[in-house]
Parts: C-alpha cells; sequence; structure tokens
C-alpha cells in the first residue's frame, strides 16, 4: 500500500504544485490533492476557520478538512521566504502549527520549515529537509536525492512555461497571441484587453474568484495576469519605488499594475484583493494611489470575501467595461 | 524642520531620548490620540488595515496642522506589513497636500544598518556620537520599563487617587530629563524604594492581589489610547499588571551581545518551539511563550490583545488555547479597533478577572 500524502489545494499550493507533486510521487507516495473548491468545502471553511482570519486561509482550513480522513499525511510547509530579503505571510509560515493544534485529529502534518530571508536557510537546509521528509517513505537513499532534483526541475519547467517573456508581453499587447481563455468574439469585434491581478490562490480558484475569468471570456475580454509577467518587467518596476516592497508575492501584484498605468497599452486592469489581507491592504491602496496619479488606464479593485456574490460583482464588471467602451 | 513621531505609550518618551540624544532640539512631542485623532486616521486609511496605521496616520496629520514637517517611524523588512506603513502614509499625506519628510527607522535591521539610519536622523552626529546615544538610550529604556512595571503594581494597591499616576510621569521625566549614565544609574537603583516610600498602598490586599499580564501587538499592548486603557481598567479592579512585550529589550544590545543573560523575549521564544516553532512576525512566539513563563512565575493569568486583521497574532489566538489549557493558565484574547465599545470591553475584562479570583479562592481553600 502506498502512503497518501494529503495537499490541500489552496494557498501555496497554486504556487508550487509541480514540486511538491513531483517530490512525493518520485518517493513512491500517493498524492491526494483535494479538488477545487466546492461549495461544500467553503461551508467547511466557513464554519471552522478563525472568524478573522482571511479568506484565502479560511479556504484553506475547509480543504484541510474535507481531505483529513483520506490521507496519511498532510504536506503543509511552513515557507517563510525563497528570496534573500523577501517574504511571503506569515500565515504561511504557522498554518500547519495552527491546525495542528487546532484539530487535534488530523493525521500527521510533515511542516518543514524553510526561510531564506529571516532565518537564512540555503542548500544545506533543503537537503536536510529533504532527506527528513524522504526517510518516511523509503530507505533509498538515492530515490530521495533523485525525488529532491526532480522536483526542483519540475518546478523549474513549470515556472519558464508560466512566466512569459518581455518579446511575449510585446506580442500580446500587440494581440498577436492570446496567453489564457480565449476571448468570446461574439460580444464584440475586437475583444478588450484587460491585466488580472492578484495571488494565485485566488486567480486560479473559480469558487474564490468568482468565476470571473470564464466571465471575462465571456464578455470578450483577453486577459493577461500578473502571474505570467514576465519577472524582469515586475522587476524593474520594483525598482522605481522609493522603498522595497517585501511581500514577494505582492511584487507581482504591484509591479503589473505599476506598468500598465504607465504604459497605457491596455484597455484596463483588474484588481482582485481579499478582505483582511494583509498584505493585499497595502497593495490596494498603493495602486489606487498611483492610479489617482497616472489615470489614463482605468483600474478596477474588487474586494472578495466569502459573503461576496457573483451577481454583484458581475454588475460591476460590466459598469467598468461600459465605461471602457464609452472611453475608446 | 520639527520632528515628530507616532505616540505609542510610553515609548513615546523613549522616542524623545533617542532624539534628544542625537541632538536634536527641534522636537515636537506628538499628541496624546484622541477620538478625533482615531477619525481622522480611519478616514483616510485604507479600509481593512490594521488599528495601528490609522492611528499614526491619524496623528501625523493633527501633528503636520501644527507644523512638523519631518517624521520618524518604524520601516525596513519584516515579517507583517508594518514596515510599509510609511510608504503608503507618504502617499496618503502628499495627496492631503503636506510638505514633509519621512524618517524611517529599519529597526530590525543589522545593527549598523540601524545605526546609520539614525544617523542620518540626528544633528550632525557622527557614528560615533549615534552609537553613543542609541547606547544611552536603551539603558534609559530599562528605566522607563522599570517605572511602567512600578506603576502597575502600585496604581493597583494604592489608597489615595492618582498618586501612581502622578509619581510614574514625574519620573518618566526625569529619564527623561537626567544627564549622565551616572546619575541616571543611581536614581534608577531608587525608584523602587521612591514608589514604595511616596505611595500609601494595602498591604493586605497586596497580599491577594490578582497578578494579569498584558500581552499581543506591541503597539495595542502599549497605547493605551487603543488599548482602551487596559492596564488602568484592570488595575481599578485591584488587580497588579504588567507588560509582557517590551520594546526595550529588542534594542537593548548591552543585554542581547552578554552570552551569560538570557532575556526573557529570548526565553519565551524558546519554550513556544514545541508550539510554535519559528518567527511569524509580531509577538506571537513570545506571547506563546509568555502563557508557560507567566505560569511559572505564579502570574494568574494574561490578556492578550490584537487588531483587527492583524497577521501574526491570529496565529497566538489559534494557537494559544491548546497551550493556555496544557498548563492551565488562563488567557483571554480580545481583538481590538477603533469601533471597540468601552462597556463591552469593561464587561469582558470583570468577568474574566471575576474567573480568575473564584480560581484564586478555590485553590487557597484546597
Ligand atoms: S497574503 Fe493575504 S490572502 Fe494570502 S494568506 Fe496572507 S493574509 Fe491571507
Ligand atoms: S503586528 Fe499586526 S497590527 Fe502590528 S503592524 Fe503587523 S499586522 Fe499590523
Amino acid at each position: 500500500m502506498k502512503k497518501k500524502v494529503g495537499l490541500p489545494r489552496a494557498l501555496l499550493y497554486y504556487k508550487f504544485e509541480p514540486m511538491w507533486r513531483t517530490f512525493f510521487e518520485e518517493l513512491g507516495a500517493e498524492v491526494i490533492v483535494s479538488p477545487e473548491t466546492t461549495k461544500t468545502i467553503k461551508d467547511l471553511a466557513v464554519r471552522y476557520a478563525p472568524d478573522e482570519d482571511c479568506y484565502s486561509t479560511k479556504l484553506y482550513f475547509g480543504h484541510a478538512i474535507y481531505l483529513k480522513d483520506k490521507v496519511d499525511y498532510f504536506f503543509i510547509p511552513r515557507f517563510g521566504s525563497d528570496h534573500e530579503v523577501n517574504v511571503g505571510c506569515p500565515k504561511f509560515i504557522g498554518l500547519a502549527q495552527v491546525l495542528d493544534s487546532l484539530f487535534p485529529d488530523f493525521p500527521e502534518i510533515i511542516m518543514p520549515y524553510y526561510s531564506q530571508a529571516k532565518a537564512n536557510h540555503g542548500k544545506r537546509r533543503l537537503l536536510r529537509i529533504i532527506f527528513e521528509i524522504g526517510l518516511k517513505f523509503t530507505y533509498n537513499p538515492l530515490k530521495i536525492i533523485k525525488a529532491g532534483i526532480r522536483a526542483f526541475k519540475a518546478q523549474r519547467e513549470y515556472e519558464e512555461q508560466l512566466h512569459i517573456s518581455e518579446q511575449q508581453l510585446e506580442n500580446w499587447i500587440k494581440s498577436q497571441i492570446f496567453l489564457n481563455e480565449k476571448p468570446n468574439l461574439k460580444m464584440r469585434k475586437k475583444p478588450l484587453k484587460l491585466a488580472l491581478v492578484g495571488h494565485p490562490y485566488v486567480l486560479n480558484d473559480n469558487l474564490s474568484n468568482l468565476d470571473i475569468r470564464e466571465n471575462l471570456s465571456q464578455k470578450g475580454v483577453d486577459i493577461i495576469t500578473s502571474l505570467q509577467m514576465p519577472r524582469s518587467t515586475i522587476e524593474d518596476q520594483m525598482e522605481k519605488l522609493d522603498f522595497n516592497l517585501y511581500f514577494n508575492y505582492e511584487r507581482e501584484i504591484l509591479g503589473t499594475i505599476m506598468y500598465f498605468l504607465e504604459n497605457n497599452t491596455i484597455d484596463g486592469i483588474l484588481q482582485l484583493a481579499i478582505f483582511s489581507c494583509g498584505p493585499d491592504s497595502i497593495a490596494l491602496e498603493l495602486a489606487s494611489r498611483y492610479s489617482r496619479r497616472q489615470p489614463e488606464t482605468p483600474l478596477l479593485q474588487l474586494v472578495i470575501d466569502e459573503l461576496s456574490s457573483e451577481v454583484g460583482f458581475s454588475t460591476r464588471i460590466e459598469a467598468f467595461i461600459d465605461m471602457i467602451d464609452r472611453r475608446n | 524642520m520639527p520632528f515628530t513621531y507616532p505616540h505609542f505609550g510610553s515609548l513615546t518618551y523613549v522616542f524623545e531620548i533617542v532624539l534628544r540624544e542625537l541632538g536634536r532640539t527641534d522636537i515636537m512631542l506628538p499628541k496624546k490620540p484622541s477620538k478625533k485623532t482615531s477619525e481622522l486616521g480611519s478616514r483616510y486609511s485604507p479600509e481593512f488595515v490594521c488599528t495601528p496605521f490609522k492611528l499614526t496616520l491619524g496623528t501625523f496629520i493633527e501633528m503636520l496642522d501644527l507644523g512638523a514637517d519631518e517624521l520618524g517611524i518604524g520601516g525596513g523588512n519584516m515579517y507583517c506589513r508594518f514596515g510599509l506603513y510609511w510608504p503608503v502614509q507618504k502617499l496618503i499625506l502628499e495627496d492631503l497636500g503636506y510638505d514633509f519628510k519621512f524618517f524611517p527607522i529599519p529597526i530590525f535591521d543589522k545593527p549598523l544598518n540601524l545605526v546609520k539610519s539614525l544617523q542620518t536622523a540626528s544633528n550632525n552626529c557622527t557614528v560615533w556620537e549615534t552609537i553613543k546615544a542609541f547606547r544611552t538610550t536603551w539603558i534609559k529604556t530599562r528605566y522607563i520599563e522599570l517605572v511602567d512595571k512600578l506603576h502597575f503594581e502600585y496604581r493597583a494597591l494604592e489608597i489615595g487617587k492618582n498618586q501612581a499616576d502622578r509619581l510614574a510621569e514625574e519620573a518618566h521625566r526625569k529619564i527623561v530629563e537626567i544627564q549622565g549614565l551616572g546619575n541616571l544609574r543611581r536614581y534608577g537603583k531608587k525608584l523602587p524604594e521612591l514608589f514604595n516610600k511616596t505611595i500609601e498602598i494595602d498591604k493586605k490586599k497586596k497580599k491577594n492581589a490578582l497578578k494579569i499580564g498584558v500581552c499581543g501587538e506591541i503597539y495595542v499592548a502599549l497605547e493605551p489610547t487603543l488599548n482602551l486603557d487596559v492596564h488602568r481598567k484592570l488595575n481599578e479592579l485591584g488587580v497588579i499588571t504588567t507588560n509582557c512585550v517590551s520594546f526595550g529589550m529588542l534594542i537593548d544590545f548591552g543585554r542581547k551581545i552578554n552570552p551569560f543573560k538570557t532575556l526573557p523575549y529570548q526565553k519565551a521564544r524558546r519554550v513556544a518551539k514545541p508550539y510554535i516553532g519559528q518567527r511569524c512576525g509580531g509577538e506571537a512566539q513570545e506571547n506563546i511563550g509568555d502563557i508557560i513563563l507567566y505560569k511559572k512565575k505564579k502570574w494568574d493569568g494574561l490578556v492578550h490583545l490584537y487588531p483587527f486583521t492583524c497577521m501574526p497574532e491570529i496565529i497566538t489566538r489559534s494557537i494559544a488555547p491548546q497551550v493556555s489549557r496544557e498548563y492551565d493558565m488562563p488567557f483571554l484574547s480580545l481583538v481590538i479597533d477603533e469601533h471597540t465599545g468601552e462597556t463591552g470591553f469593561q464587561t469582558r475584562l470583570e468577568a474574566f478577572v471575576d474567573l480568575l479570583s473564584r480560581k484564586k479562592d478555590k485553590m487557597l481553600a484546597s
């Protein structure tokens, strides 16, 4: 019998799926991922997660609870940062132990701690983590090393695929290529071009984002997401700030917005934020102040929580598109 | 160029000390935040940013209106959003039409960078002078915090009214003003005696008084305007209180580099390890550790305060119940924001104190 490792489909899963899945599969484990967020999972989330927590963390609770009886282990890394100074969200670090404390009936949680920025972790630490986890599944050191190498390779390949080049960005802006769902052109002759900006676990979780991607493509909108933006473009934008935006995942959000505000090459920007999210509270305000100073490309900010309704959401998006159409 | 900074409990004195030591003569002491400050701050703040942001922004607006134009605040890379307060506040204040300059001090950076940034805020100090100023500050801070400790004990027990308040304020001022480390040390040593001599206390009360530590996010834990003066409320119920969080310890490099000394916050982080194995910002790890440490010190309970949407402290809040159970240490977590009502807050505190005193009576009886 293969040992079953559970990955809740939420938060950092949306960032590191290829690495995690490859690693455990190479070790000979069976990887079980919770399904895309369903109504049931959301209900579990709202019922069991702390009230004041952000919606995305709540959803993590929902996914974990959904999986708990189906797996032998949970894999919930305590992930601080993979950058010299920049960090993730404190909640990524605390999550595993919070769940462990609140739900004593959970299966064993594998929770390696890794943080380059604050704890100065590097290759040695990674090696140790790989072995500590590997030994739970196999005593073959070669197999463990191989699993580690393949995991990182898979992640690298995934990211190379995901992040477009500056050239591709040019081409997309010139409407020579599509990067996402094809816009429905029955609605309009020329698709509208919007940047969709937000956390990976919001943009890729359709229940969480209230099906915005489908909604947009139905309305004839051609999108690029902040997740796809060329890393160099993001970093160039960050250089322009007079401070260091040290929330690593907020960099691509603000960088994308700044880039399009500055260049005016597309029709609009749609920023999705999570209510009561710490980093988003900062990014929202920065973005809205920047957009006030460079108002040419319109910016719509939508804040999501568990009570947001698809109808209200859709109405606001329609109004935004109408506004753009009137301007054009 | 009038220099100001946020009001921050008794740390307000600490910031005054460092600026004085850095040779600034144009310090504008921040006004104690009022209801109006909080409203002003909230009006111009992002909706769900944490409360300290709103209150500090409100203070800056009030002080800019009074003529300040240099603003000091913490900055640099951190775990939570605190280090990003100033870039956002800067844009907001610019849009409101103010002319000013921010001095973000990277309090968690390497000591050398910290010193360098203090130097830029100084009145032409050399690096050496800046280091000396910094050292004087951390030494004075020890006594500032000692006064707080005495204040929160004597206020709970005093027979007369407002004696402890008055004496604490006097002592704080004196520490700010005092020249020379020798004089400071002499004065500091006498502080316990000074309180003892000046304030008449109810001796019987002292024997049975409950002891409660106040922990949580540092700004809420220390700023009375935001925490609805939690220490006073508890003191008035006859409870001796103390601040579990201490800023002094973080900047006290004199003690930090002493290999023979483990500072309380380091101890707290260590004992917290089984529950929360690494730092994750705010005071999360220290707070968890304090549940254990204060139990060992035979304190009766902890009150934990955190701002709405605070990222690190929600971690504390979630893990604390388990630790509190395992160590049989009562722990009350209260979320605070600008809408927190006086009455509800008071009721929660009273209920907690009731619970503790019943627990204590039971223990004494058996
Ligand atoms: S970044 Fe925001 S949404 Fe993500 S876990 Fe942290 S607080 Fe929640
Ligand atoms: S510790 Fe909490 S309240 Fe304080 S700045 Fe950070 S997130 Fe805000």
